[in-house]
């Protein structure tokens, strides 16, 4: 292969020549699902399975009374659904093509680093490129494998937790997700066992008009804790692609898992992912989410509190550049007494980049002691940023207490002469003060997404103050 | 069209210009009655509100043929009530130009056949509050329309009332506020089957408080729409409810077309038994308007297993340096409270009620202090 097939940048809007040994074509029709299970080798119950819900796909409307208009945009007929340099994860760094490689060291992170952390899940493209799991983790008993070797080797654990959280005639894009799904990871955590690092998988889209339809499902058996990990970068395209991915969580009584997402696809980018979580009794779920790519983001992730004591946590950070809609938000919904929830959302609108919150807070019949807080702060940089937040909250009952407060701010005038008269310049003031803004939830993510995050914002800043 | 004899050339093209834009907005605003649906599971701005039932029985209504049947009054108005009927060419083109909450399907109606109602020109301080009534035992379709001269300071309670089983009433009201004149309008509707009331404030460098009240009703939905148009204008919007059964929706938009205006919006309601509250408020500022300060807030108690409450407060922001919030709170009596008034050995039902009363005092006291 030729050397230096891609251009020097900082973020991340190279890519490199396309070599696919699979490819699916434009279009989903029955003969794609076709060439999808042959491809991977599925069982007929998974193939059957596609099928039905490529049918309920086909029948389902696009959600338009409500959603964004830049959805309307989409065409389903100019996107390929399956891509792939085979079906084999990688099992060993040094089977790992070169051209691989080469792009994981564009995302920043070196293979030393990535050899430390618990196991890696290298997703390139549909499948599963490098997928590496630390020997201790296996004594555990903790499985981690991609979607298609989970739903192969572990049937049992995986098939009656598929789809459950989040079925296939949810919503249209659940739907297409179950027709044509690829990749993506499945975790199991054994009773009791507490996962001490984070589980963490690198994926891109390389591929011009490809969908990436990744479906994750993580299963925390009693007492179980793990935090998993997905950060993402994209190239720039021409032609739009569309990211849907599926994102199932299952805490079992007393469990604890922590997803964390940063999210920097290039702007052509649709990103409609479906994340919800069911926490049972005494159980702990918490998404911590992080948007700043993509054209159009919808993105809404759940918690189902079903047992008693259930807790549920959303903190959410997204940021808006021109020709950006993030659509971003959290439900919670309370189906059982004694549950508790948080939401914290903050987002920076700049340019003419919108940022919007879109919640839904409910507290079901009969459940007595639920306690839910929202809070949503927005920060506008620009005049013809905009920034919306439409909540909805249902309360029944008169034994919960429910509240929710937005605010919307612009970044101080005062603040950005006094740290100019010390000598920065108005861009890094206003990083610095950007920053600030989303410093506790920044806090929230682990080291190395920190400092990413940080540098990106230093980034986005520096373009958008002249 | 007939210019008066003294008008300079200039006045007349602003005239001239004044009349074309109004037909222009006339002439859309038939499209906008014509390509309208009845609200359905789709309007967003029907969520909660069960359009399928409740927009479709009063549309029924609407259509039915029955006759508008009430009886409209008017006290210390002193001149400035003007009695009006379907005849008055302004009132019809100021309610077609009236803003909705997702219910244009429903204006339109009311506009074919609104019957009676006042408008009153306010030129003059009042001294005591003007009182309108509208009271019924059937159907009644009634508008208001207000209009408050520059720097004059007007009070106005509007009382709609309906007498018997199966009262309803479909009200619409205009009001219009001009440079540093201050309204206050108290407004209460009470007993009727099916209630609904579209109001449009027009603020024009004014002040604007209202207060709505609505009472045992069936099913009462309120639209309120506050257009801020000038620079200084202060609008603020309470409302205070104990729905005790049946359903409750209120709706309202904040729109600051202009910069440099305050706009402050606080609904509370106690919902007894089976009732159910609905909230939906939205507060949006142009791009432009900057140095907007907005606030919003609901406030919900509930008092039963069986109360329901949906708040979906909203923000659509386009303009930067604004100061804009909003919040929602909902829950049940505060234990401690609760305890501390049993202690003082004050009977339960006693105590909830003094913790309601408590509850959406400030917001009456809001209003009365403005």
């Amino acid at each position: 292969m030729d050397e230096t097939p891609f251009q020097i940048d900082t973020r991340g809007e190279f890519s490199f020549p396309e070599n696919h040994k699979f490819d699916a074509g434009f279009g989903l029709t029955e003969a794609t699902i076709d060439y999808i299970c042959d491809a991977k080798g599925e069982p007929d119950w998974v193939r059957e399975f596609r099928k039905a819900a490529l049918r309920k796909f086909n029948e389902m409307p696009m959600p338009t009374h409500w959603a964004p208009e830049g959805i309307n945009n989409l065409d389903f007929d100019k996107i390929r659904y399956y891509l792939s340099h085979g079906t084999m994860p990688y099992k060993d760094w040094d089977e790992v093509p070169d051209d691989v490689k080469r792009t994981f060291e564009r995302l920043g992170v070196p293979e030393q680093e990535r050899a430390f952390l618990a196991g890696v899940d290298a997703q390139y493209d549909s499948e599963t490129a490098y997928n590496n799991m630390r020997e201790e983790l296996s004594k555990q008993g903790v499985i981690f494998v991609n979607s298609t070797e989970g739903l192969r080797e572990y049937e049992h654990i995986f098939r009656p937790w598929f789809g459950k959280v989040i079925p296939v005639s949810d919503n249209k894009f659940s739907a297409l997700n179950h027709a044509a799904f690829s990749g993506g990871s499945f975790i199991y955590v054994p009773k009791g066992v507490k996962v001490a690092q984070p589980l963490q998988a690198y994926f891109r889209i390389n591929s011009e008009s490809m969908g990436q339809f990744e479906r994750t499902l993580i299963i925390a058996d009693e007492g179980a804790e793990l935090m998993y990990m997905e950060g993402c970068t994209a190239p720039k395209y021409d032609s739009a692609t569309l990211h849907s991915g599926v994102v199932e969580l299952v805490a079992l009584k007393g469990a604890k898992i922590q997803y964390v997402t940063v999210q920097n696809w290039a702007t052509n980018v649709y990103n409609l992912v479906i994340q919800r979580g069911l926490a049972m009794e005494d159980a702990e779920i918490r998404w911590i989410d992080c948007n700043i790519g993509s054209g159009l983001t919808m993105k809404y992730p759940a918690v189902v509190l079903q047992g008693r004591r259930a807790r549920g946590e959303v903190v959410s950070i997204s940021l808006a550049h021109s020709g950006q809609l993030q659509d971003t938000g959290a439900r919670m919904i309370h189906a059982a007494p004694e549950t508790t929830s948080n939401i914290v959302a903050k987002s920076i609108s700049i340019g003419e980049g919108r940022a919007s919150y879109r919640g839904e807070v409910n507290v079901l019949k009969g459940m007595k002691g639920c306690k839910n807080n929202t809070e949503c702060d927005a920060l506008l940089i620009n005049p013809a940023s905009r920034t919306d937040t439409y909540p909805a909250i249902t309360v029944n009952g008169n034994a919960c207490a429910v509240q929710h407060e937005a605010s919307v701010s612009q970044v101080d005038e005062e603040m950005l002469f006094y740290m100019q008269q010390r000598g920065l310049t108005r861009a890094q003031a206003m990083s610095l003060a950007v920053n600030g803004f989303i410093n506790d939830l920044v806090k929230e993510f682990p080291m190395e997404y920190s400092v990413e995050l940080r540098r990106l914002i230093d980034l986005e800043m520096e373009d958008s103050i002249g | 069209m007939d210019f008066p004899q003294n008008m300079s050339m200039e006045e007349a093209f602003a005239l001239a210009e004044a009349e074309a834009k109004l037909n222009q907005a006339l002439s859309e605003s038939k499209d906008r009655f014509e390509n309208a649906v009845l609200p359905n599971r789709l309007n967003e701005d029907w969520r909660f509100g069960r359009p399928h039932k409740y927009a479709t029985a009063l549309a029924e209504l609407l259509q039915s043929g029955i006759p508008s049947q009430g009886e409209a009054m008017v006290e210390h108005a002193g001149e400035a009530a003007v009695a009006v009927t379907t005849e008055d060419d302004d009132l019809r083109q100021t309610e077609m130009l009236m803003p909705t909450i997702g219910s244009d399907a429903l204006l339109g109606m009311h506009l074919e056949r609104f019957g009676s109602g006042y408008a009153l020109y306010i030129e003059e301080d009042t001294k005591e509050p003007i009182r309108i009534e509208y009271t019924t035992t059937g159907f009644y379709t009634p508008s208001t329309f207000i209009m408050v001269a520059p720097g004059v300071r007007a009070e106005v309670v509007e009382i709609h009332h309906g007498i018997g089983e199966a009262a309803s009433m479909f009200a619409t009201r205009n009001i219009q506020v001009a440079e540093g004149a201050k309204l206050k309008l108290l407004h209460h509707s009470s007993n009727m089957e099916r209630y609904m009331c579209i109001t449009n404030i027009q603020n024009m460098g004014g002040q604007v408080v209202q207060l709505t009240r609505h009472d045992t009703h069936d099913w009462a939905r309120e639209e309120t729409v506050a257009e801020i148009y000038t620079p200084g204008s202060d609008t603020q919007l309470y409302s205070s409810n104990l729905p005790r059964n049946g359903v409750l929706d209120l709706h309202t938009k904040q729109i600051h077309h202009a910069g440099g205006a305050t706009s402050n919006l606080l609904y509370k309601n106690v919902v007894y038994e089976g009732g159910t509250a609905i909230f939906a408020g939205n507060i949006f500022v142009a791009p432009g308007a900057h140095n907007t300060d907005a606030y919003q807030s609901n406030r919900n108690l509930l008092l039963s297993e069986k109360a329901t409450v949906h708040s979906l407060p909203g923000l659509e922001i386009l303009a930067d340096k604004v100061r804009c919030s909003h919040g929602s709170a909902s829950s049940g009596v505060d234990e401690q409270q609760l305890f501390y008034l049993l202690s003082r050995g004050i009977p339960r039902e006693e105590a909830i009620d003094l913790l309601a009363y408590g509850f959406e005092r400030d917001v009456i006291e809001k209003y009365e202090r403005a």
